[in-house]
């Protein structure tokens, strides 16, 4: 029997399965598919902008009272800026130790990395294949040298250095011919990337780089640079081509995202973690106020899993957590447990896709109380033994505030010890 | 006449957001350009032959394996594997089938046929100069695993032969062996009645025919559902009589309990009832277990045991059923392979044109194996055919989780194959 069984793969179920068997549970992950990991920069957003404002945020911790105060529901609200600067520490040395290290700015800043359109992107933390793509002020920092594959599809090297020196970046682009590094003719990111993890293609892309490049300028390419094996070809493309390189996030698939997704895996594997993909709830069993299994449809008869507790990391509109029909009937996918939406008579959307206040629906999820147990109208917790992270959770617009990852690790390290020092306690046992 | 509808699929369409997840886990375009990747042949040129446009826009669906990886990692919940196996379906009756797949197709015939003098057969088949001539000719890879038959007896004579010996008890469970159990590895299905026995179950073994998943597999949708009708009528006095159907080839399981009345649209009350009643046999242990009757008088197995993970046991979506009851045998280390997909997906890698293809998509599967030590003698799979790819790609040799628990129950020599007297 698992103490704990964690439903959802993203990086809350996978941070929090983390926390949970570190701290000594018997842990299962069970998951519908694969998680919003894959679509991302594979930074970490903390937080770019407030609510309802267009300027950017310098520091993100530091900002968190502000939000707090004037968002008490917020995600943040609950876990505070010292919850969420220890669980971001937390994540710094997770990556170091898993060989895939992530680092923040020293001062606490927001980093401003390009974009796979060119823009500038305030990103907290960002892996170190990201690092040397640091925009700094405008005119500031080293020339940028894009390049991309010619016949790539998901990244235009063009695009990215024009709009680039339209903020004032000093940006040129180039491009490479893709048989450089596959024969292939039509290859995803992900694809490109495993041709990367051959020594001689990165060889190949290296000493093509070595005759592009000018002294000084930074290459910036697509984040391609090895999937299994990213930090060593990073580093023998660095020596080769002799200047630094650095990498730009993609359209989907995203091979950072894969990268930390197969490192958190692997971790969590080497921590006896179970984790069970294509696993959708169906049906759960509770008694006494608290859910002793969920059943996971099958090729057959439902699957039983029981487990001394639950936590739901599903995600948001986005990853699935939460679903609507074109009656305006939302639901939460799991458990459905209550939502908290917008108000009666407020509309889900605003008429500009791009309305900088964001779209009301998109703040919709899970209530919880601040031992991030969904709760009902009346603030009771639903269930005694069930947790909620990540993107699920209400009162948030992870989106539009670029907070995506850090709720989801603040509150996948919280959530999951909140789970297990009540499973420890003897009421529960 | 049977048309290959698409009712389950067009609602599927919308549900697509193209993330290409599928196609960042696709173990065969990661290999070849040949195959596009799922997204690209499932969801989207499924836009192209949808309503008067019978034909698929170019053949590259015919490179999808099946192994059904996308259909895991697809976060929007899309059997885009199904709507692969629709336009293999399509073509086939649009135009043909080729006779090699049409052979590959019916290996209960060809299990068969051999079985009547297996080391003849073995002897006729199993030489470089009939191997090429099966290359030339048919377009059958020289030197992809094609099994041998069993040159100690069918597993049918083997059951008419022991029958004065078989445990009669008041439990009984219905035993699906398949082709496979039946003409080539007819120890696994002395192993799984072993293991019935030991649980004080008597075993059943009901006429029964192919699953029909290499016709499936190989776009022939009318003749598979003959096959699976035929097994329907079977199986369905047992199934009314409340015995479990507990089958050891976890392909076939799949086929008759889902696959099959899926892709053909069969929804009637007889295949409602038979896919309730089927279970691959390490879950209906694993449920034996939960209920408390599953005998643990296990003897220590000391040794690494590599697992790897049929891509049909994924397709299942019940767990590791085979790593939880693994899991009961004291000294047992078994280590579960993350690896997508061995390669041979059915008779995919018998062809001449895919057998690189899949040995390039075992490789994943070799190297774990590999990874665990040069101490491991034995590899563990639910299903034949990774079994005799596996033992291809990497000398060890593979054995089925059943014949694991039988040789820890004391009851089975698991290097030699065979029952302990």
């Amino acid at each position: 029997m698992y103490d704990l069984i964690v439903i959802g793969a993203g990086l809350a179920g996978l941070v929090a399965a983390h926390t949970a068997a570190q701290a000594g549970l018997k842990v299962k992950v069970i998951a519908k598919g694969l998680g919003a990991l894959h679509w991302g920069a594979g930074t970490v957003d903390v937080l770019g902008y407030y609510p309802d404002e267009h300027s950017p945020i310098e520091r993100p911790l530091e900002a968190v009272p502000r939000l707090a105060a004037a968002a008490p529901n917020h995600p943040y609200a609950l876990v505070s800026a010292g919850g969420l600067d220890e669980a971001l520490r937390g994540f710094v040395a997770l990556t170091q130790e898993m060989g895939l290290p992530y680092a923040g700015a020293a001062d606490g800043r927001n980093l401003w990395l390009p974009s796979p359109a060119g823009a500038a992107r305030p990103a907290y933390l960002a892996p170190q294949g990201q690092w040397p793509g640091r925009l700094e002020r405008p005119g500031e920092g080293a020339p940028l040298l894009i390049v991309g594959l010619a016949g790539m599809r998901d990244f235009y090297p063009q695009m990215v250095a024009a709009n680039l020196a339209r903020l004032g970046y000093a940006a040129r682009a180039a491009a490479l011919p893709l048989d450089l590094i596959t024969a292939r003719r039509d290859s995803n990111t992900a694809q490109l990337a495993l041709a990367l993890d051959a020594p001689a293609a990165r060889s190949r892309l290296a000493a093509a780089l070595k005759r592009l490049v000018q002294p000084g300028e930074r290459v910036g390419l697509p984040a391609i640079v090895g999937l299994k094996d990213h930090p060593a070809a990073l580093a023998q493309l660095q020596a080769e081509a002799g200047a630094p390189a650095f990498e730009i996030p993609t359209l989907p698939p995203s091979v950072p995202g894969m990268r930390l997704y197969a490192a958190l895996r692997r971790r969590l594997q080497s921590l006896g973690v179970r984790l069970e993909i294509n696993l959708e709830i169906i049906a759960l069993r509770a008694e006494g106020g608290r859910v002793v299994s969920v059943d996971t449809e099958t090729s057959a008869r439902p699957l039983r899993h029981e487990a001394r507790g639950f936590l739901l990391a599903t995600g948001g509109v986005l990853g699935g957590g939460i679903t609507s029909d074109y009656l305006g009937n939302a639901r939460e996918t799991a458990f459905g447990l209550p939502l908290a939406l917008p108000q009666e008579g407020e509309p889900w959307f605003r008429p500009r896709f791009f309305d900088p206040a964001g779209h009301p629906f998109f703040r919709a999820g899970v209530p919880v109380n601040r031992r991030f147990q969904p709760v009902d109208a009346g603030g009771a917790p639903v269930y005694e033994n069930v947790w909620a992270a990540g993107g699920l959770l209400a009162h948030a617009d992870p989106i539009r505030e670029r907070s995506l990852e850090g709720i989801a690790i603040a509150t996948g390290v919280a959530a999951a010890r909140q789970a297990a020092e009540a499973l420890r306690a003897p009421s529960l046992g | 006449m049977h048309t290959v509808s698409w009712h389950s699929v067009g609602e599927m369409l919308d549900a697509c957001i193209k993330c290409t997840i599928c196609s960042s886990y696709c173990p065969v375009a990661a290999v070849t350009d040949k195959f596009p990747g799922p997204k690209y042949a499932g969801p989207q040129a499924q836009r192209f032959r949808e309503r008067g446009q019978p034909h698929s826009p170019d053949w590259s669906v015919d490179y999808c394996s099946a192994c059904r990886v996308c259909n895991e990692a697809c976060p929007s919940g899309i059997k885009i594997a199904e709507i692969n196996a629709r336009a293999k379906a399509q073509m086939v009756h649009d135009r043909g089938i080729p006779l090699r797949n049409w052979l590959l197709g019916r290996n209960e015939l060809l299990g068969k046929a051999g079985s009547v003098a297996p080391h003849l057969a073995n002897l006729a088949m199993h030489n470089p100069v009939s191997r090429l001539a099966a290359e030339k000719v048919m377009g059958i890879a020289r030197e992809a695993p094609i099994p041998r038959w069993s040159t100690r007896g069918t597993f049918g004579a083997w059951v008419r032969r022991t029958r004065a010996e078989r445990l009669r008890a008041e439990k009984k469970v219905v035993y699906f062996h398949g082709c496979s159990t039946m003409y080539y590895e007819p120890e696994v299905g002395q192993a799984a009645v072993a293991v019935f026995e030991h649980n004080g179950y008597e075993v059943i073994v009901p006429p029964q025919n192919c699953c029909g998943l290499p016709m499936l597999n190989n776009g022939e949708f009318p003749a598979a559902e003959k096959l699976y009708r035929s097994n329907v009528a079977k199986l369905l006095p047992y199934v009314e009589e409340g015995y479990p159907i507990v089958g050891t080839s976890i392909s076939c399981v799949l086929t008759l309990r889902e696959e099959a009345a899926e892709l053909l649209d069969i929804e009637d009350e007889a295949s409602r009832s038979l896919r309730l009643a089927m279970w691959d046999m390490c879950e209906w242990l694993r449920d034996l277990h939960q209920r408390g009757e599953l005998r643990t008088d296990f003897q220590p197995l000391e040794m690494v045991l590599p697992y790897h993970v049929s891509c049909q046991s994924r397709a299942h979506r019940m767990g590791r059923p085979a790593l939880d009851v693994m899991a009961l045998v004291p000294g047992l280390d078994t280590r579960e392979s993350d690896a997508r997909c061995c390669g041979l997906a059915g008779t995919y890698g018998f062809k001449a044109e895919k057998y690189e293809i899949a040995m390039q998509v075992g490789q994943e599967a070799f190297q774990f194996i590999e990874d665990q030590g040069p101490d491991v003698r034995y590899v563990a799979a639910d299903s034949e055919i990774c079994r005799w790819q596996l033992e291809h790609g990497t000398g060890k040799k593979a054995r089925h989780p059943v014949e694991v628990l039988a040789a820890a129950y004391g009851l089975y020599d698991l290097e030699a194959r065979r029952l302990k007297a």
